[in-house]
């Protein structure tokens, strides 16, 4: 089958029935506006929330132990799979902090020798919070550790809060996504529709349902590149100076993975693999029903 | 001719076909044959079911029972994905011209050549031809809305030929046109038909059934009659 022949049927598909094809593409367009705002904030907050929760950490305090006790315990520490980085805190450097920490209310308290050395341990990121008490129950009882301190409830409601965002986003972006499939399903069967006499030409001469249905495809894709162009551009203009003009303090909030082209290229492909997908599945219905007489 | 010589140049067969619609026997028990080169008329009342017999042959509907043949497709046992090539064996015409308006005369006729896969030179050489053989050359550029009604079906069965069938399937092809435009596109079936190619036209035409005279066949209470000559001719005289 000549290529040609599809693409100059595919695009003057868009001349023969411009309303129809015009719907598609609004309609597509709206959802992916709708999904590529939806993404950026979800993507924000899930992010935010994963640098709270890898900014927990556990304090492993010691008991007055002697230097080869305490590389000891160093060792035990490192050998757990859910530590990453382990910083030591002397007495002398724990005061430090202190002092730091209360400036002149901790004055009165001359002497902080009371204040014992402790391991702070950065856990290894995603870890579940679950495992990551299972572990501190190991930790506790290493011999010399003195007390183990972390904010297991901080820790669980972040990782709560996590899973809310990811449920609802993308039970949100499911269903809109599933919504825009049905509309473009429903306008490109309308355009096919339109087109019934076309089919039944085709079908009269011989044509394969394969032959017929690729230049509607075709017509899908060129539907979904325009809806990308058009929602990216208007997805762009919303976050670079609509927000910021309005809510100048959404302006500073991140791009999913840190540059604009990631969303921009994947809501790009989500328009082309929509159109594809919508035109594909109403053609290949409307196409196997339709009779010649 | 024996049937074993009918057979061997029989386009078109059905042996003991039953149709049924919604519980009603359309076509009882049917045999038929449509040689190579022959020229048939199907007649009967609306509802008899000659829509349902064409159906048969394009395989838009499967019989009850029997067997149906067109060139060397068994239409009971062939794939869904056949036919579109067994399409390409029958040139079809129907009283809806069924041409795209938004498309030329050329365009229309180049059409069934391009979903065919042909190739860019080969379809300007052959949508000449069959323009020419319908004597549209002239027309080429116009549009449907343009021509007349005996011009359009020209076109449509420029378009039916483009493929070179073997067989023209016609259902009602002058149903739409007054008297002198019917008797032109007879004239270009005969002159098809001429070239050895087999016609099976549906008709309720009795004038031109007497005018241009072949084999004719009746449908009647699910039943297919040969109709003698003699028959046709009292008919139309009523």
């Amino acid at each position: 089958m000549s290529m040609s022949y599809v693409i100059k049927e595919g695009i003057s598909g868009f001349r023969r029935t411009p309303l129809a094809s015009l719907t598609a593409v609004i309609a597509l367009m709206v959802s992916l506006i709708l999904i590529g705002i939806l993404a950026r904030f979800y993507y924000s907050a899930y992010e935010i929330g994963t640098t709270i929760r890898n900014d927990i950490e556990i304090e492993v305090f010691l008991q007055d132990v002697p230097e080869d006790r305490r590389r000891v315990i160093r060792g035990e520490l490192q050998a757990l799979p859910i530590v990453d980085e382990l910083t030591y805190i002397s007495k002398d450097s724990a005061a430090a902090v202190f002092r730091e920490l209360f400036g002149a209310e901790g004055t009165p308290l001359s002497d902080l020798s009371f204040l014992p050395a402790s391991y702070r341990v950065r856990p290894v990121a995603d870890v579940p919070a679950d495992t990551l008490v299972r572990y501190l129950s190991v930790v506790r009882d290493i011999r010399g550790v003195d007390e183990v301190s972390f904010n297991i409830e901080l820790l669980r409601l972040i990782d709560e809060r996590l899973q809310t965002v990811l449920l609802v986003g993308g039970g949100l972006g499911l269903l809109i996504l599933f919504t825009a499939m049905i509309l473009v399903f429903n306008t490109i069967r309308l355009t096919i529709y339109a087109k019934q006499s076309i089919i039944r030409a085709m079908k009269l001469v011989g044509a394969t349902n394969g032959f017929i249905r690729r230049p509607f495809v075709m017509e899908g894709i060129l539907q979904g590149i325009i809806a990308g162009i058009l929602a990216n551009g208007l997805v762009l203009l919303f976050f670079t100076r609509i927000l910021p003009y309005f809510i100048p303090q959404f302006g500073v909030i991140p791009w999913p993975f840190g540059r604009w082209y990631f969303l921009a290229g994947a809501l790009m492909g989500l328009s082309v693999v929509m159109g594809l997908l919508g035109s594909r599945w109403a053609a290949r219905k409307f196409i196997k029903d339709a009779t010649l007489s | 001719m024996t049937s074993e010589q009918a057979e061997d140049t029989a386009v078109i067969s059905f042996d003991g076909v039953s149709v049924t619609y919604e519980s009603r026997l359309v076509l009882n028990q049917v045999d038929f044959r449509l040689r190579n080169g022959e020229f048939v008329y199907l007649i009967g009342q609306t509802g008899a079911g000659k829509s349902s017999f064409l159906k048969l042959i394009y395989r838009e509907v499967l019989p009850a029972e029997g067997r149906v043949r067109v060139d060397e497709y068994d239409l009971g046992k062939m794939s869904n994905r056949q036919v579109p090539f067994l399409r390409r064996k029958l040139g079809i015409v129907f009283q809806d011209f069924q041409l795209l308006p938004d498309r030329s005369v050329y365009e229309n006729v180049a059409f069934a050549l391009e979903v065919t896969g042909n190739s860019g030179k080969f379809i300007k050489q052959r949508v000449v031809e069959v323009l020419s053989m319908v004597g549209l050359s002239n027309k080429r550029n116009q549009y449907p809305a343009e021509l007349s009604g005996g011009e359009q079906q020209r076109v449509v069965i420029a378009r039916a030929l483009a493929n070179e069938p073997r067989i023209m399937l016609a259902d009602e092809p002058t149903g739409n046109l007054d008297p002198d435009a019917s008797a032109s596109i007879m004239e270009l079936l005969q002159q098809i038909n001429n070239r050895g190619m087999a016609v099976l036209m549906v008709t309720h035409n009795y004038d031109l059934v007497r005018q241009f005279p072949y084999r004719t066949i009746r449908i009647n209470s699910g039943k297919l009659q040969d109709i003698p000559q003699s028959k046709i001719i009292a008919a139309a005289k009523r």
